[in-house]
């Protein structure tokens, strides 16, 4: 279980204050206006950003005295998530050894990782000679080598269009159940994730706004802010 | 039905601009009658393109090793100063060459200050800039910071996301290195060096002073020698040939090679770089940053000691030699601006309107080409030229505007160059819709966005102009007599206080036009 509690954020232009629950193995879908502080949560749980004060703990282990790298965590952005000097086996490569020294049993795990999201025999394109959608998918697939219980997804299909976005959400749910991982995913449309998600978490001003089943948040009070969210950007 | 139409302005300033080329050549190359024979000067010609290319070579290896070293010590650090640091890296690149000639002399010269500090040390033994030394230290002061600041506009360029991957992967400071500067510094350095490489081969006022024989002569220098001394034209002709093959066949590959990648989106700079906390990476940049800082601090302050003896050195030549040179410098920057934008709108034309790329790679290249062609042959061959129609005894007022001009037009284009092509992609269907063309087209569409890079281009040429000792060194004597040429006859005579006072002015008023043509091509981004 990941639990977040009263972790605070400040800035000369912006405070943060969340607290959030996510039930392992779960898929919260994270939802709000940009410059809410969705990213920033992101970040905070990497270990990007530091809280003040407050707790992060996951499965018990607590997380706030941990360097990004040491964290139970890997993330996929929006954007520049593959090196592009670095062929699409050697990105995955990285998540299980930055080093990119693999053994054969390595070096056939990365394969395995690009078959599972669709990109056999890929292994040696540079990013420059992908799609955006292949990019977030070798992105994905490094995520999910890597090992660690904890994906955190920022924005990861924004940039695609409606049909392949949807594509890759099913994906991700699907990895999630073979692997029983924990996904944390912000999200700009929340139709788009709204039947696979586990839970949905309406973030706004620095804050965890409300937390519940999908159709409880988008049924709630809560709809018109969540619909001017998504027109606004 | 045959009609006639006016050829574009661009197209005239282009052909004006090569028969201008091929005129001053061909009257070199007639004079005296004689073809002189490549072979009575092969031994010579071997000795100053061996020299050349050394030098050259020597220049850019040193300044890429103090230019990485420091831009990726300067990425690594936050420190008290550090943003001074960076705008005294910015200044030393508008440094007119004259200027650093003068701080090589004060730091380094007999009577310099490490001349004083090993004396007052008890070391006396004379030692000499003159040659190797003086001219890569020369050199390298200039560009070593020039590569810095490159760099590490390069290095700000890699995205946030990959820093926060890096920390994430928990890379060690070697595969930071690998995977994060390294492609970067893969990218950038073969442009750069190729641009270092291509100054040194071609420097002049550097070599001339510092050199200290005909021994080591570059080919620049060599036409100025063949010119002022020997008068032998056949010579200057071969001479200005082979240079010009040498620089356009390297200013060809750098075009060819130097296609920087497209820029990503920086998020912000500051990022936290993980290797910043390594233990023996701090050991090293501190050492280099403290190398580089005695290195370039004295060399640029020993400008300001001219603060000293300024009250003194003000008198009426000083002042008339300031209107001339400021006066040179205004017309070259109003030819200059005015060749350049004649030049992108006719590319644009051809880009945009008459969808023919082809032509429109000639004119984006003609201002660099021209960067290729021997200032001094081009100068004595135009010399000749007026010669044949009137009074040559006037020729320096008009040919030093001239090539200060042409020198500043590549920089004016490209300030000028992009802005026009998006403004014609943005507005050009809207315009063509509306009927604008010719001049309504140039003050209601072109004028509002061209204005501010066209001042930045403006300035700019007249910063480069302002403080440019280069032909000015055959023209120069009791009647012409510019702020730079006053400053190398005082360095002559080995008067350093009054050159300090002379350097500074040039420096504050070069950096002075610097910085307002930054202020002006960054303003209203």
């Amino acid at each position: 279980m990941l639990v977040i509690e009263n972790c605070r954020l400040t800035w000369p232009d912006f405070t943060a204050d969340y607290s959030l629950t996510v039930e392992t193995g779960n898929l919260c879908a994270v939802i709000g206006p940009s410059g809410g502080g969705k990213t920033t949560l992101l970040h905070m749980i990497a270990g990007f950003e530091r809280p003040e004060s407050g707790t992060l703990t996951f499965n018990g282990q607590d997380l706030l005295p941990l360097e990004p790298a040491k964290r139970p965590a890997a993330i996929v952005f929006q954007d520049h998530n593959l090196f592009p000097h670095l062929s699409a086996a050697q990105n995955v490569a990285l998540g299980l050894r930055p080093s990119l020294r693999l053994t054969r049993d390595e070096q056939s795990l990365v394969a395995e990782a690009l078959d599972s999201v669709g990109l056999k025999g890929f292994d040696e394109r540079r990013p420059g000679e992908m799609s955006g959608g292949q990019r977030q998918r070798v992105a994905l697939a490094r995520a999910l080598i890597s090992g660690r219980p904890l994906i955190l997804l920022d924005e990861p299909f924004s940039s695609l269009d409606p049909a392949l976005r949807r594509d890759m959400i099913l994906l991700v749910d699907e990895m999630r159940r073979k692997r029983s991982v924990t996904i944390l995913m912000t999200i700009h449309t929340p139709e788009d994730a709204a039947d696979v998600a586990d839970q949905m978490a309406f973030v706004a001003d620095g804050r965890v706004v409300a937390s519940g089943r999908p159709m409880d948040i988008l049924g709630s009070a809560l709809a018109p802010r969540i619909a001017a969210a998504v027109s606004d950007s | 039905m045959l009609t006639l139409k006016l050829p574009h302005p661009g197209t005239l300033v282009a052909l004006g601009i090569l028969s201008l080329v091929a005129g001053g050549f061909i009257a070199l190359a007639r004079f005296d009658g004689g073809t002189p024979a490549l072979l009575s000067i092969g031994p010579y010609l071997g000795q100053v393109l061996a020299f050349s290319i050394t030098q050259a070579l020597l220049s850019t290896a040193l300044s890429l090793v103090l230019g990485i070293g420091l831009a990726l010590a300067l990425a690594r650090r936050r420190f008290p100063g550090r943003d001074i640091v960076l705008a005294i890296l910015g200044t030393t690149m508008v440094l007119p060459t004259i200027v650093a000639v003068f701080a090589v002399f004060a730091v380094y010269g007999r009577s310099g200050w490490l001349a004083d500090f090993l004396a007052f040390l008890g070391w006396s033994e004379g030692f000499s800039i003159f040659g190797y030394p003086g001219i890569l230290i020369a050199h390298v002061f200039l560009n070593g910071p020039f590569v810095a600041r490159i760099t590490l506009d390069g290095l700000n360029q890699v995205p946030a996301e990959h820093w926060r991957l890096a920390s994430a992967f928990g890379f060690t400071p070697f595969q930071i290195f690998r995977h994060l500067d390294w492609p970067v510094l893969r990218a950038e350095l073969p442009g750069i060096a190729g641009l270092i490489f291509l100054m040194c081969f071609k420097s002049f006022a550097i070599v001339l002073a510092l050199g200290g024989g005909p021994s080591r002569s570059t080919l620049e220098v060599a036409i100025f020698e063949a010119l002022k001394i020997d008068l032998d034209f056949g010579r200057v002709a071969w001479l200005a040939l082979i240079q010009l093959a040498i620089c356009l066949s390297m200013t060809g590959l750098l075009h060819w090679a130097f296609t920087r990648p497209p820029v990503g989106h920086t998020i912000r700079n500051l990022v936290y770089r993980p290797d910043a906390k390594n233990g023996n990476l701090k050991l090293f940049d501190t050492f280099v940053l403290a190398v580089s800082a005695l290195f370039i601090a004295p060399l640029a302050f020993s400008v300001l000691t001219g603060l000293r003896s300024m009250l003194a050195v003000i008198d009426t030549d000083l002042l008339r030699a300031f209107l001339t040179s400021l006066t040179i410098a205004t017309a070259a920057a109003i030819l200059a601006c005015a060749l350049a934008f004649a030049l992108a709108s006719a590319a644009r034309r051809q880009r945009l309107v008459l969808r023919s790329p082809r032509i429109a790679t000639f004119y984006d290249l003609l201002p660099d080409a021209l960067l290729a062609v021997p200032p001094f042959a081009l100068t004595a061959g135009l010399f000749l030229l007026i010669q044949r129609v009137g009074d040559p005894s006037n020729a320096g007022l008009i040919l030093l505007p001239l090539i200060n001009g042409l020198a500043a037009v590549p920089f004016a284009y490209r300030y000028v160059a992009p802005h026009l092509l998006t403004t014609e992609e943005r507005y050009g269907r809207v315009a063509a819709s509306l009927g604008l063309t010719g001049w309504s087209k140039l003050t209601i569409m072109d004028w509002p966005v061209l204005k501010r890079p066209l001042a930045a281009g403006f300035v700019l040429a007249m910063a480069l102009s302002f403080g440019d000792f280069g032909i000015i060194a055959l023209f120069g004597g009791t009647e012409l007599v510019t702020l730079p040429y006053l400053l190398y006859e005082r360095l002559g005579a080995y008067r350093l206080d009054e050159a300090s006072s002379i350097g500074l002015i040039i420096v504050l008023f070069a950096v002075l036009l610097a910085h307002a043509s930054g202020r002006l091509s960054h303003a209203g981004d």
